[in-house]
């Protein structure tokens, strides 16, 4: 009976395996197609601005990420990927805020801008008006970001399924050694 | 650190980094070490290993041709370099034909984070035979174990 549980278990592993294989055949499809999109518009910036100008010089000496990976530990040893976009920023409320009549005389007050803490975006590194073809590089490389972490997620998902697989397969050697 | 979560790094050719950069993973400042290695023609498979695993070149970003001739690192600096040491990577995104000049330790590396992702490069497609994850989901059956 054991035995049998752990064949059920078995080839359910197996199933979920075998679809984490083929969902992760098919998002390397797309973050290589992504990927290629972006070297692609790279190279229209890089001759609409000169050949220099779209490479490790133009980096910027002080680098703040704007995309950062959160790591969830699902179950024990499945690690699973999230990307966070920093300087994401809420929208503001345009309006009064207040329902009282206001004062149209005396010293207004003037919102104190507020720094911002959000990291400046790559692209100012390569200039203030830059092609549109280096934002859509940018834009094809930030879906191959997302795309990363998925596939770092199944990735990690894949091993611990084969991990998981071994164990059963020693099991069930071990309730039917004949049976190997 | 720990409330911003973990950074992606990136190995790769000019275009590859330049354009993840572009994307906002880039991480540089006056005391921490870059999380990018931009490889060109000159850079030795050494030096990749060492990034890899602990980072040889002391000026930053692009690996140089001869690092001999700045003063070798500290080995607690390069420990605190390494990629697969850090605890603020989760991430390793490395060209294939790279990941090739480095295979043993790519095969090496067992552990969940940094999770290593091949990608193809400008001159080199991607070949899912030579992607190690895949290497070892192949090697997962033998008709034994089907039977």
């Amino acid at each position: 009976m054991a035995a049998l549980d752990l064949r059920a278990e078995l080839d359910s592993l197996l199933l979920q395996l075998l679809g984490d294989l083929e969902e992760l055949e098919g998002k390397r499809a797309v973050l290589n197609a992504r990927v290629e999109e972006g070297w692609l518009s790279l190279a229209k910036a890089r001759y609409a601005m000169g050949t220099k100008s779209v490479g490790p010089l133009q980096y910027a000496s002080h680098m703040e990420p704007q995309v950062c990976l959160q790591a969830s530990e699902a179950q024990e040893g499945l690690q699973k990927f999230k990307v966070v976009r920093s300087g994401v920023h809420a929208p503001e409320d345009v309006g009064p805020r207040e329902g009282a009549l206001r004062r149209r005389k005396g010293p207004t007050k003037t919102p104190v801008p507020q720094s911002s803490d959000a990291p400046r975006d790559p692209l100012n590194w390569f200039g203030i008006l830059v092609p549109h073809s280096l934002r859509q590089a940018q834009a094809s490389f930030r879906d191959g970001l997302q795309l990363a972490a998925d596939i770092a997620s199944l990735q990690n998902r894949i091993d611990w399924g084969r991990s998981q697989l071994q164990g059963l397969q020693e099991k069930l050697k071990q309730l039917e050694p004949g049976a190997a | 650190m720990a409330g911003r979560g973990k950074l992606i790094a990136v190995i790769g050719d000019e275009d590859t980094v330049t354009g993840f950069l572009l994307g906002g993973i880039g991480e540089l400042n006056k005391n921490r070490h870059p999380n990018f290695l931009v490889v060109e023609k000159d850079t030795t498979i050494n030096e990749i290993e060492d990034t890899f695993r602990s980072l040889g070149s002391v000026s930053g970003s692009v690996a140089e041709a001869n690092p001999s001739q700045h003063d070798p690192p500290l080995w607690d600096e390069i420990d605190s370099w390494q990629f697969l040491n850090r605890d603020d990577i989760g991430i390793i995104l490395i060209n294939q034909y790279i990941a090739e000049m480095v295979r043993h330790a790519l095969d090496a590396h067992q552990q969940s984070i940094p999770a290593v992702l091949e990608i193809p490069s400008k001159e080199h497609p991607y070949d899912a035979a030579k992607d190690s994850i895949l290497r070892r989901a192949r090697g997962m059956f033998t008709a034994e174990d089907l039977r």
